[in-house]
């Protein structure tokens, strides 16, 4: 599905992300994590175009997308949520959701025309839906920086499901979430998000991310030194050293 | 009317195009201290076409918008890069050039036995359309309000739109809308070529409303009030610009005990209301109650 070869990121002096090779097959689930600053959210963003590598190429579904712009690469059918919530705060909820379909190729802009109504009619369905599915329904009409966090994350995943990727980056789903919140998001997750579907998800905390996927793959300082099942790759003794400090490890 | 009721009401009709043309650069999300040049293209070329190659109205009209409308692409296209201080600036800089060049041009022809045409910073009199035409002062009301009234009626069709709502995404978050699929560069281009293109059709309508333009007309502060009235009026709707037109120019100006002293209040209403309402009057949240107000049951 999506192929990052020999990637290599840097930010001035600072090799963020450096040699990374790595494939995600088709309706996958994937955890990536690591430690603040090793390169997780780089790797999203060169993926999804919003930033170029310095070297190395990405491949989805066979094409090289390496230099497209994130919209052409979003039309491709890959779709990301994002760390520090973005979203358009002085539209509605709904509006938001329904922003998320604007940019599906042949979705033409100008719904004025003739035809248009009915396009628009179709966003307006899915977004409803997306928003039931999320449990946000009843938040439709709102604008959506009125919304509490849990709830945006939750908007968020709405505006994954109504514009249906082949490919999306779920950045810190839970962040910020107390554990039952959390819980939530993580059934949501597997329940509607996970299905037929290949999903990366970066995510600090472990039960998340252990109730999520089905492989785990670990960076730290740009590079990746763990790969596979999830159980297996976090008794590895590098995973923990990286995770807890070496001294922790021996003991 | 009186005579001076027709005049203000036409200067509100005429500046209601800057205001609307500066708002749509608010709308996705940067903002322009240039817009008085295209209003100054707009002006001058279609006066070359009617006073100096005779051409009927209209046409002059589509062809001074046409030339604001490309220039106004050529400035989008070279300050694609820039946001915000840096494309706020870049604009201003751009339209001083215009405005200090056309003190420059010189380009006059002999019509009836006179000579007629831009002459530097003489200006460019003479644009007699209306008299040639017996239009009244009246009539031309009309015909600024026609076009004010199709202008915005097309608007406020956008805005409900998915274009509107692609703009008014670009605004608020452009790497959000790019990752969305929203192709922001194309956008807003698309936006800074139609805000060009209404600030022409202003300057057309002032030409042939004021027969003589100069090039100290289009100086910075046609900008810096077409910019105020969307941050007075509100930038929820394409009224709010209107309400800023009509708060400064309808009621300040109209407002006989405060002569002389309009601008110093005009400022002080500026300041206070973007404190107070730092999107103005109209601005998305009050524009989403009173939708929600008039869908109520």
């Amino acid at each position: 599905m999506l192929n990052l070869v020999s990637l290599e990121k840097r930010f001035g002096n600072l090799l963020a992300l450096s040699g990374i090779t790595i494939g995600f097959g088709r309706a996958e689930t994937v955890g990536l994590i690591g430690p603040n600053g090793s390169g997780k959210t780089t790797l999203v963003n060169l993926a999804t175009g919003m930033h170029g590598p310095d070297s190395g190429r990405i491949l989805f579904r066979g094409t090289d997308i390496t230099g497209f712009g994130a919209h052409r690469i979003f039309r491709l059918g890959v779709a990301r949520t994002f760390q520090n919530l973005r979203l358009f705060p002085r539209m509605t909820v709904l509006g938001n959701v329904e922003a998320a379909r604007y940019g599906i190729p042949g979705n033409g802009l100008l719904d004025l025309l003739p035809g248009g109504r009915r396009s628009r009619g179709s966003n307006r369905e899915k977004a409803e839906w997306a928003l039931e599915t999320v449990g946000l329904q009843d938040d439709r009409n709102r604008l959506a920086n009125a919304l509490p966090l849990p709830r945006l994350r939750r908007l968020e995943i709405a505006r994954v499901l109504a514009c249906d990727p082949a490919l999306v980056f779920l950045d810190e789903p839970a962040g910020g979430m107390t554990p039952a919140e959390s819980e939530d998001m993580a059934r949501l997750i597997v329940d509607r998000v996970t299905p037929n579907r290949t999903c990366i998800v970066i995510e600090h905390k472990i039960e998340l991310i252990m109730q999520v996927c089905t492989r785990l793959c670990v960076l730290d300082a740009g590079q990746l030194v763990a790969d596979g099942d999830p159980g297996e790759v976090l008794s590895l003794p590098a995973v923990t050293e990286v995770y807890l400090g070496p001294e922790t490890a021996d003991a | 009317m009186s005579e001076y009721a027709i005049s203000i009401a036409s200067n509100m009709g005429i500046i209601a195009f800057v205001a609307l043309s500066a708002y749509v650069i608010l709308v996705v999300g940067e903002i322009s201290f240039g817009q008085q040049a295209y209003f100054g293209i707009g002006a001058y070329v279609s006066g070359v076409a009617s006073a100096m190659w005779g051409w009927p109205f209209a046409p002059a009209l589509a062809l001074g918008a046409l030339a604001a409308a490309a220039a106004a692409l050529a400035v989008g296209v070279l300050t694609l890069r820039l946001r915000g201080l840096y494309f706020a600036i870049a604009t201003l800089c751009f339209a001083e050039m215009i405005r200090l060049g056309l003190n420059s041009v010189h380009v006059q022809v002999e019509v009836d036995g006179e000579l007629v045409g831009p002459d530097g910073a003489e200006g460019f009199g003479d644009i007699r359309w209306i008299f040639e035409n017996n239009v009244t002062p009246h009539e031309f009301m009309f015909m600024i309000y026609g076009l004010l009234g199709a202008v915005l009626a097309l608007m406020l069709l956008a805005e409900r739109s998915r274009l509107g709502a692609v703009l008014r995404m670009i605004g608020q978050d452009p790497l959000l809308a790019s990752s969305q699929g929203i192709d922001v560069r194309l956008c807003k281009l698309l936006a800074i070529t139609f805000a060009g293109m209404l600030a022409g059709l202003g300057g057309c309508l002032y030409a042939h409303f004021a027969t003589y333009v100069e090039p100290n007309v289009f100086n910075v502060m046609l900008g810096v009030h077409g910019l105020a009235y969307g941050l007075i009026g509100g930038l929820g709707t394409a009224l709010g610009p209107m309400i800023g037109v009509v708060l400064d120019i309808g009621f300040l100006e109209g407002i006989r005990a405060i002569q002389g002293y309009r601008m110093i209040v005009f400022g002080g209403l500026v300041a206070v209301l973007l404190i107070v309402m730092p999107r103005g009057i109209l601005d998305e949240t009050r524009v989403h109650r009173i939708k929600r107000w008039m869908r109520r049951p």
